[in-house]
């Protein structure tokens, strides 16, 4: 009886212990913009990117299910180099995983980035950017199809 | 038929009794205002018509390189060649890639994000020459200038005129 009730309120509160995890760290009305002054340019409102500008929207969460990948989303120049703080940088990266990444966010869940991570990753900014993204995308597909192939 | 409802009320109100605690009804009602009180808490909509981002309040010519979104435009004025400070003339395609700053509004003294996107597809307009470049930066800083061509993302890299699109409001930190 005493784990019922308890289970009762757990199932009533437990979206906002979730909510309240993720949106931590993001101001919204911040991150938004700052991704409209330093992302949006290129990578369009919506994040569907343009051309050559790689989509984010639907796309970018499928880079976290590697660490290369997730180390990536820190070290391209658009990123790295930007004007923002480390701080900032994280916030705008966690509001695009919440608003753009939506089916390709990992199913098992993500950590968002910290200002610590962003700032260690962001000090190696990539130079051969189209390579290693493609690479990176290599690995994440193979990784991907041996998880299929377990399943 | 009045001793036919007494029996019929004492019966329910009987079963009611053997069925139920009356510890369970406080159970059930603590649990319905402490999952009520949960509900104001999520993150919904709540801010009431009008309290988001204001429209800025418009003043001047959007012709006339003075209007307060040019500030940081250099290019032909979309509004003199068929198009406005919104949209592209009959005939352009909009750059979905563009530059972005922040301009200064005076009638309303807020401060707005910018988007100047080009409007692409014919030869350039020629009228309404207009180069204020505040907050204009280098090359090497390519998202901040606006001395390439920003037809990116378009069909065709002619470059015909600038448009001038509020896109949002300046975060004050």
């Amino acid at each position: 009886m005493f784990y019922r009730r308890h289970l009762y309120h757990l199932v009533l509160l437990a979206p906002l212990l979730v909510i309240n995890t993720v949106f931590a760290e993001v101001n919204d009305a911040r991150a938004r913009y700052h991704y409209q002054m330093f992302c949006q340019g290129c990578h369009t409102p919506d994040g569907s990117g343009a051309n050559a500008v790689p989509a984010l929207k639907d796309r970018m969460g499928l880079f976290l299910t590697s660490q290369r990948g997730r180390e990536f989303l820190v070290r391209v120049p658009g990123s790295a180099t930007s004007k923002l703080t480390s701080a900032e940088l994280a916030e705008v990266l966690n509001w695009c995983l919440l608003n753009f990444a939506g089916t390709s966010l990992p199913s098992s869940g993500y950590e968002p980035y910290t200002e610590e991570e962003v700032d260690r990753l962001r000090q190696d900014p990539l130079q051969e950017i189209i390579q290693h993204r493609a690479s990176v995308i290599t690995e994440i597909a193979a990784q991907s199809s041996q998880g299929a192939q377990h399943e | 038929m009045t001793a036919f409802f007494d029996r019929l009320f004492e019966k329910q109100a009987r079963n009611l009794a053997q069925t139920s605690s009356r510890r369970g009804i406080l159970k059930k009602l603590g649990g319905v205002l402490v999952g009520a009180s949960a509900v104001p808490l999520l993150p919904v909509a709540r801010a009431e018509p009008g309290a988001g981002p204001r429209k800025p309040v418009e003043q001047g010519s959007d012709t006339d390189c003075d209007y307060w979104r040019y500030c940081a435009i250099d290019g032909f004025l979309c509004s003199c060649c068929g198009g406005s400070a919104n949209t592209c003339p009959p005939g352009t395609e909009m750059s979905p890639v563009t530059w972005i700053g922040t301009c200064h509004n005076p009638a309303d003294g807020r401060n707005y994000v910018i988007s100047y996107n080009d409007c692409c597809g014919k030869s350039t307009c020629g009228a309404c020459l207009c180069q204020r470049d505040e907050g204009d930066r280098p090359p090497y800083r390519p998202d901040k200038t606006n001395d390439i061509n920003w037809c990116l993302g378009t069909s065709s890299a002619s470059y015909h005129c600038s448009t001038a699109v509020v896109v949002g409001v300046a975060f004050d930190d």
